[in-house]
């Protein structure tokens, strides 16, 4: 049936309360009162709740035209907008309704984390306290202020890293503490998280390095060689750097960390075994502004995706741990695979892979012992340990048989 | 290879170039382009007709129940009218001349845009306010697009944009309810009004004048 016909002057009915704001598991008891202008009583009146009709024995009639509800231990709002309470006639029309606004005040913020980016910004992220779900809309405010000078200042920039992140974009002092803490506030309460105190030198973080190159190591199977640049924002500010490289194979999604170290446990051609030794990469051949790692214990004709961040951990001779940058763009390469002799033995052949895999295996170790890091080093030392080799042929024999 | 598939294509775009007819005069460049614009207007008004249907049920979920129920029909108080309706008497649609028809979607719109503008700044979540102010640009959008056509057809532009949001006489929401309702009703009624624009545009669309048709046929007939 259509909706009742509205007087343009007056509004049909009034809700009492209006809006009103409550905790979760309060009760509420709420009327509605029809306007002397309108033909109705208590009686042909009815009340929903966010659209579903509230049973009758929980109505009583205060006057002839007002019907009350009575709503008991109420549930956190079923959308941040407000519960719709709604006072009908008895087609339906609606004469009058509320929003009801129940849930919870909100916590203390916490997990307070910022990281400055080459020291011109900073950006702060945080958790909104245990509970998490107020079921209001709750609004969170960061400020910030240098600790020895009293004004409070107040973050404009939100969401730029996530729901619970503000960025500040200028005018930040170094060499100087701040305070930093977030305020969050809803319709019932505020909260004030605990104070987090920071000089923007401690928690720099920076591009990730640019032109990452990857390449073949000569013939060799199973390295490659990355060479990355120092982020260039930071060259003017006195610092040391540490890198990290993860490396994977085209098809896996299981990332290695490390570098030269080969990892334990990898099996030639074997598939999913895991690397129980993850080292982070000192930097080493810091030649100019480049930088550079031999990846080794790689398997040979293999496509390798690899990227490399960096770590700005001593800036201005500052003795913290920076902040790690984001992974630089995946620079692919592949390893060579060895070609087999033209009328070779095959079966032969492939011993003599395995002969130069245990070779490399021998070598590494041996370079393990004597020579620290990956470096150019390691590539003349074994051409003059091949070239050894091969003037020696006791040797040859004990490593394996003739080709 | 792939430089003699370049070399193909070209000579073959050549080709095609140079047998097309002679290019209208110019003269008859700005009906062209009134043409065209009012074909961009239409297929703007069916683009932000989609938009609006996302945008209204995300909405509409946000403002709870009953207000996103299909059925929903609640009473259009007198206060709702600051928006401009787009139902209107058939043959007064009929007898509409190009001028009053291209005005009444641009101020509708115009006020449309406003009102959707102060939403954004008071809604809730942020995919929420994303949303909206998405769907404002692309409004934005068809306001100027109808501006062109009625600029390119030498209509006058109606009077300054759409005034306050809330003009005197008709004050903003007095509870959080009726804020609601007036919500409901502003996106109800930007739906209709796309439905009547279509309509409209479309009706514009066979009004192009005879010139341009005949210079259609003549590029057709290559």
């Amino acid at each position: 049936s259509p909706p009742l016909s509205v007087s343009p002057a007056a509004d049909p009915a009034v809700i009492s309360p209006q809006d009103p704001t409550l905790l979760i598991g309060s009760s509420l008891v709420a009327t509605c009162t029809v306007s002397p202008d309108f033909p109705l009583k208590a009686e042909d009146l009815y009340w929903t709740l966010n659209g579903r009709r509230l049973p009758a024995a929980s109505y009583a009639a205060l006057g002839p035209s007002t019907l009350s509800v009575a709503l008991a231990r109420l549930n956190g709002s079923r959308q941040q907008s407000g519960d719709n309470l709604v006072c009908h006639s008895r087609d339906g029309g609606i004469l009058a309704g509320s929003c009801l606004y129940v849930g919870l005040p909100p916590e203390k913020p916490v997990n307070i984390t910022c990281w400055s980016k080459n020291m011109k910004d900073l950006t702060c992220k945080w958790a909104p306290g245990t509970e998490g779900e107020t079921f209001l809309h709750t609004n969170y405010t960061l400020k910030y202020k240098r600790r020895w000078y009293g004004q409070d200042n107040t973050c404009q920039e939100y969401h730029t890293a996530g729901t619970y992140s503000c960025h500040i974009p200028k005018d930040l002092a170094l060499f100087t503490p701040y305070e930093i803490w977030v305020e969050a506030s809803n319709r019932l309460g505020v909260a004030v998280s605990d104070v987090v105190m920071l000089d923007i030198l401690d928690v720099v973080t920076t591009d990730p390095p640019s032109d990452v190159h990857v390449s073949r190591v000569g013939d060799l199977e199973d390295q490659l060689s990355v060479r990355w640049s120092s982020p260039p924002a930071l060259k003017d500010f006195l610092f040391q750097a540490k890198y990290q490289i993860q490396y994977r194979v085209e098809d896996s999604s299981e990332w290695k960390v490390g570098g030269h170290r080969r990892c334990r446990g990898t099996a030639w051609g074997g598939r999913g075994s895991r690397c129980s030794h993850l080292l982070p990469l000192q930097v080493v051949d810091d030649v100019g502004n480049q930088t550079s790692c031999r990846l080794a214990g790689l398997r040979p004709g293999t496509v390798y995706f690899v990227q490399v961040r960096c770590n700005p951990f001593s800036i201005y001779g500052s003795k913290k741990a920076g902040i790690w940058s984001d992974w630089s763009n995946p620079t692919a390469a592949s390893t060579p695979r060895s070609e087999r002799v033209a009328g070779g033995c095959d079966p032969k052949g492939g011993e003599q892979n395995t002969t130069l895999r245990r070779e490399l295996k021998q070598f590494f170790g041996w370079v393990k012992k004597h020579a620290y890091g990956c470096s150019n080093l390691g590539i003349k030392l074994y051409d003059q340990w091949r070239v050894w080799l091969q003037k020696s042929h006791k040797t040859r024999n004990q490593v394996g048989k003739e080709p | 290879s792939p430089t003699g598939d370049s070399w193909g294509i070209f000579t073959f775009l050549c080709a095609a170039l140079c047998n097309l007819p002679a290019l209208p005069a110019l003269n008859c460049s700005e009906e062209l382009g009134a043409g065209q614009s009012i074909q961009q207007t239409y297929d703007l008004t069916r683009y932000l007709e989609h938009q609006l249907r996302t945008l209204a049920g995300t909405y509409l979920n946000y403002l709870g129940p009953p207000f996103n129920e299909p059925d929903f029909n609640p009473p259009r108080l007198a206060r709702a009218e600051r928006v401009p309706s787009a139902t209107v008497d058939l043959d007064l649609w009929r007898g509409l001349t190009d001028n009053a028809r291209l005005a009444a979607n641009y101020r509708a719109y115009s006020r449309l845009l406003c009102y959707l503008r102060v939403l954004d700044g008071q809604v809730g979540t942020a995919e929420l306010r994303h949303r909206l102010a998405h769907f404002c640009a692309s409004l934005q959008g068809l306001v100027l697009s109808i501006g062109g056509v009625m600029s390119s057809l030498g209509y006058p532009l109606p009077a300054g944009p759409a005034g306050p949001p809330t003009p005197p006489g008709a004050p903003a929401a007095p509870n959080d309810f009726l804020k609601k309702m007036d919500d409901f009703w502003l996106l109800k009624e930007l739906q209709t009004w796309l439905w009547r624009s279509a309509k409209d545009f479309n009706r514009l669309k066979k009004k192009v004048p005879p010139a341009v048709v005949t210079l259609r046929l003549e590029a057709r007939g290559f």
